[in-house]
């Protein structure tokens, strides 16, 4: 007899699943998926009290494909962060988890995905980042990199916008970028995003297989496995007994506190990364970006931002949980807005 | 001092029926002089409206201000000006020469420019040189307060009521307040003892009604939404909708903290229009009270989420303050020229409920029941409204409390409520009504991926020929069912059902005076006020019951004209005639009364 794993709520895996996924076999997007599922239901969040968010494009339609029990709105083009922030306003209890794409985030939505960042809006905004619009079959999109190539047509000469550095300098309080076929660092990084108060970035890369999966494209399963500046290696260690045991790393490492008691534990190889200074961070993705090369890991973390409700001084209760005898001021005092008028 | 200034005596006085025109620059201060005119003949309890025409500009354009008083209650401007102020060098000698005859000219003498006009009236006052004397650095704002002294002269403005409305005016200011007083005792000094001139215009105090309140439009739908529980509003700054949004700014930390002194409604002012309009979407997604406040370049940006609005069926309001288009078009002036971009927002086949206040009494009832419109039909609700109504400050016998509890709509909370409805399905109409049941994000009931794209009655992706042609068949159901919930039209009929005037939002300030001028010539005139779209079914009755039907509307193209021609009976089309003109000016009634008569000459009426 099979015994299941059960998650912190009693809950099996599959209470996080979605629907069967409708995107090409092999797409790195569905890999990111698994990771949201996993993520989830380790974490041991309460899949009612998750709204998935996400605006169009292919990385948009996969809200449909995990978390299935949870209530989620596939917005318009771009547009996702303004609906989570309504969202957010008078439910800030929910946690939001959002998927988008580089089309989607960094060219007709890149005002919203500044503005929500500015906010510090409390939500997850994962960009699976292929460099190319999928739906319309396969236009560069505006993170590609200068040189890169993909499938068919002429190489990209453009400069690319990068959504990490961005980000770091607009004080977005968590941002990392990974790659979709790193899932060890990846769940790390997405579970420490759900346990982050506040605005958490993560830039995936994400092969598109059939537009964009030939060698000259930077954005290649090949290319990018070869050339993953990884910053650190990336423990996340939930503030309950975990579902598996983590190792305490034999070398140098650091340990991150998150909001939710939870630990990210960040073991240093290689360079010496500092998460909590923006100029270290951009300096990594710069170097990265001058060697054709990717720069993955937490690249920023600061806890201290305020988040969109904070400084809006809402009410303790989420604000769809008050009755009318908190919504509407009483009789008695619409005579004293008269008098005010009282000529 | 101008050269026809006259010796005679006027005939007979005539008391609380006159129009003063006050020419001056923008930013100069003149605002706070022509309220402190118009509220303190409000306090004599004289019948009395405010208009400011102002410019898309800080400092220095030209602006005018008009103000009416009439015991007939009219309160639009007039057709002619019989008082006019000029203190603004830049139009001086246009403001002069469009004068009729006879017109009185209070001109400030330092502008140093001629009132070359022997047929007019001309009084002069060295108003810089004497604000001088009384704030030597404020001269160029205080000179406005003579012109004030000036007209409660002439027209016999109680002294008490003056210095009463300064001190409402500049509320607390001690010391603003005594300088205004003395420049403005001034004023009146110096034109009892240089001008010998008996005007034939006075006010006469009215027994005044001790209930009787001066509101904008903006401020009363502000906190119409108050008291209606908005829960989130998200706005950018523009004109004429910006002072809504302020209103609701202004009022929240009274009107709506709780016990720790949180906010019960979240205030962001959005990038642009369109993030303004995503956060409407997302707060009624997740069940919250969410509003923004916009005029047309906004609802234009807005465009592709109000269609999303009624497609998914996500409640939200959205004010619209018309101001004139198209483009950028003239953003201070007034217009109706939104109401079929509203009806049928964005791409497809749409249609949205659209809440036409013509008082402000109703910028306040519309303002709440948008919420409950917009929670009952789970979709988009606009509020009508535009500058002149929003702008300008209206009598009301005070706002009246709501009359019936908040309405959330059908919204499923409970397993039990759940268990109950059998078959549920968040687009599935198991009702009748066309509307069906939601559930919220955040409660576990039944969750789904709410969604932009085609899908079936359990909210399904779905591109099935038969099931997007039922979706909409529903959605144009439900959106219809909403006509006889909507405010009806108010209707004024005569019991000659001659001609029957058709109109909407703030022409109800101009409509009394039009009837007046029409019955006049001898036509018995009945008109009625349509208050919301889709129409109720009143209004064809209406149309049906008159000879012939004039759609009265301030815009080029009759936009109700349009709406009306295709939703009644093709018999009655015939009997429908369009009078629609827009020149940006708040309507004036000779104008529009002159065209309802053309076109019913035309007719052979």
């Amino acid at each position: 007899m099979t015994v299941l794993k059960l998650n912190v709520l009693e809950l099996e895996k599959s209470e996080y699943t979605g629907g069967k996924s409708s995107l090409c076999p092999g797409c790195g997007h569905d890999q990111i998926s698994n990771v949201i599922i996993q993520s989830a239901w380790e974490n041991g969040i309460p899949p009612e009290g998750i709204a998935k968010m996400s605006g169009i494009g292919c990385s948009s339609k996969t809200p449909a494909y995990f978390l299935g029990k949870s209530h989620g709105f596939n917005t318009v083009h771009g547009r996702m962060p303004s609906v989570t922030t309504g969202a957010n306003m008078v439910n800030k209890g929910l946690s939001f988890i959002a998927v988008s794409g580089d089309g989607d985030t960094a060219s007709i939505g890149i005002g919203q995905f500044v503005h929500a960042i500015r906010r510090n809006l409390d939500m997850v905004y994962i960009i699976e980042n292929n460099g190319v619009y999928g739906l319309t079959k396969g236009q560069y999109s505006a993170t590609v990199e200068k040189g890169s190539k993909k499938k068919k047509g002429a190489i990209n000469r453009q400069a690319p916008i990068d959504l990490c550095a961005m980000a770091i300098n607009l004080g977005c309080s968590f941002v990392a970028r990974s790659f979709s076929g790193s899932k060890k660092q990846l769940t790390a990084l997405v579970r420490a995003a759900m346990s982050h108060r506040g605005m958490a970035v993560i830039d995936v890369i994400s092969p598109c297989v059939t537009f964009a999966n030939n060698d000259e494209s930077y954005r290649s399963y090949n290319y990018v496995k070869d050339n993953d500046e990884v910053l650190h290696i990336l423990d996340y260690i939930p503030h309950f007994s975990p579902l598996e045991e983590v190792d305490v790393p034999e070398g140098e490492f650091a340990e991150i506190s998150l909001f939710d008691g939870s630990t990210l534990r960040i073991e240093t190889v290689g360079s010496d990364h500092d998460h909590t200074d923006a100029v270290s961070a951009l300096s990594a993705i710069h170097q990265a970006e001058k060697g054709e090369r990717h720069v993955t890991g937490l690249l920023y973390y600061d806890p201290e931002v305020p988040t969109a409700t904070d400084t809006l001084n809402l009410s303790e209760t989420p604000l769809v949980g008050l009755g009318e005898e908190s919504l509407r001021p009483s009789e008695d005092s619409l005579k004293g807005v008269n008098d005010r008028f009282r000529s | 001092m101008g050269s026809a200034l006259g010796k005679e005596r006027a005939m007979g006085r005539i008391a609380n029926d006159f129009v003063i025109n006050v020419a001056t620059a923008n930013g100069t201060g003149s605002q706070s002089s022509n309220l402190i005119i118009l509220h303190s003949m409000f306090e004599m309890g004289v019948p009395v409206s405010g208009k400011n025409l102002f410019p898309s500009n800080i400092s220095g354009l030209p602006t005018w201000f008009i103000i009416r008083a009439s015991d007939r209650g009219y309160q639009a401007p007039g057709d002619n000006t019989n008082i006019q102020v000029v203190m603004n060098k830049d139009t001086w000698a246009k403001d002069i020469e469009d004068l009729e005859p006879g017109t009185i000219v209070i001109f400030n003498e330092d502008v140093k420019l001629p009132v070359d006009r022997e047929d007019c009236v001309a009084l002069g006052m060295p108003m810089t040189k004497l604000a001088r004397g009384v704030a030597p650095k404020l001269a160029r704002l205080m000179c406005n307060m003579y012109y004030v002294g000036a007209l409660a002269h002439l027209l016999d403005i109680d002294e008490g009521a003056i210095n009463k409305a300064v001190a409402s005016q500049f509320k607390g200011k001690e010391k603003a307040i005594e300088l205004n007083i003395q420049a403005i005792s001034e004023g009146r000094s110096y034109a009892k003892e240089n001008w010998d001139y008996e005007c034939q215009y006075c006010v006469e105090s009215r027994e005044k009604d001790p209930d009787t309140y001066l509101i904008e439009g903006n401020e009363a739908t502000a906190l119409g939404a108050i008291y209606g529980g908005i829960n989130m509003l998200s706005w950018y700054p523009i004109t004429p909708s910006s002072s809504l949004a302020e209103s609701v700014i202004g009022w929240l930390p009274d009107l709506r903290s709780d016990d720790q002194g949180g906010s019960t409604c979240a205030v962001i002012q959005a990038e642009d229009e369109l993030a303004a309009a995503g956060m409407v979407i997302g707060a009624g997604w997740a069940g919250g009270r969410g509003m923004t406040c916009t005029s047309g370049p906004g609802i234009s940006l807005m465009s592709e989420f109000i269609g999303l609005s009624y497609f998914a069926e996500v409640p939200g309001v959205i004010w619209d303050v018309n101001r004139v288009g198209p483009s950028t078009g003239l953003p201070t002036r007034t217009q109706q020229g939104d109401l079929t971009l509203l009806y049928e927002a964005s791409h497809g086949d749409t249609q949205h409920i659209v809440l036409i206040p013509g008082t402000v009494d109703e910028c306040f009832e519309f303002g709440w029941k948008a919420f409950d419109f917009a929670e009952r039909y789970q979709t988009m609700v606009f509020g009508f409204s535009d500058l002149d109504l929003g702008m300008n400050r209206w009598k009301t016998a005070g706002l009246q409390y709501p009359d019936s509890p908040m309405d959330r709509g059908k919204v499923i909370r409970t397993q039990e409520e759940m268990d109950s409805i059998s078959n549920y399905g968040r687009y599935r109409d198991v009702d009748g009504d066309g509307i069906p049941y939601r559930t919220l994000p955040g409660s576990g009931l039944d969750p789904i991926l709410y969604r932009g794209t085609g899908h079936d009655e359990d909210g399904v992706y779905s591109e099935d020929p038969e099931v997007y042609h039922k979706a909409m068949a529903r959605l144009r159901k439900k959106i219809d069912g909403s006509r006889t919930h909507l405010p009806s039209p108010v209707i004024r009929e005569e019991d000659d059902k001659q001609v029957g005037v058709v109109f909407y939002g703030s022409m109800e300030n101009t409509i009394v005076e039009i009837d007046d001028i029409l019955e006049e010539t001898g036509l018995s005139v009945s008109t009625c006020r349509v208050r919301a779209l889709p129409l109720h079914p009143e209004v064809e009755e209406f149309i049906d019951r008159h000879e012939k039907t004039i759609v009265l509307e301030i815009n080029r193209d009759g936009q109700m004209y349009g709406i009306l021609r295709k939703e009644v009976p093709a018999d009655l089309v015939p009997k429908i005639h369009s009078v629609a003109y827009s020149d940006g000016m708040p309507p004036r009634a000779r104008v529009y009364a002159e065209k309802i008569l053309e076109v019913l000459n035309e007719g052979g009426a």
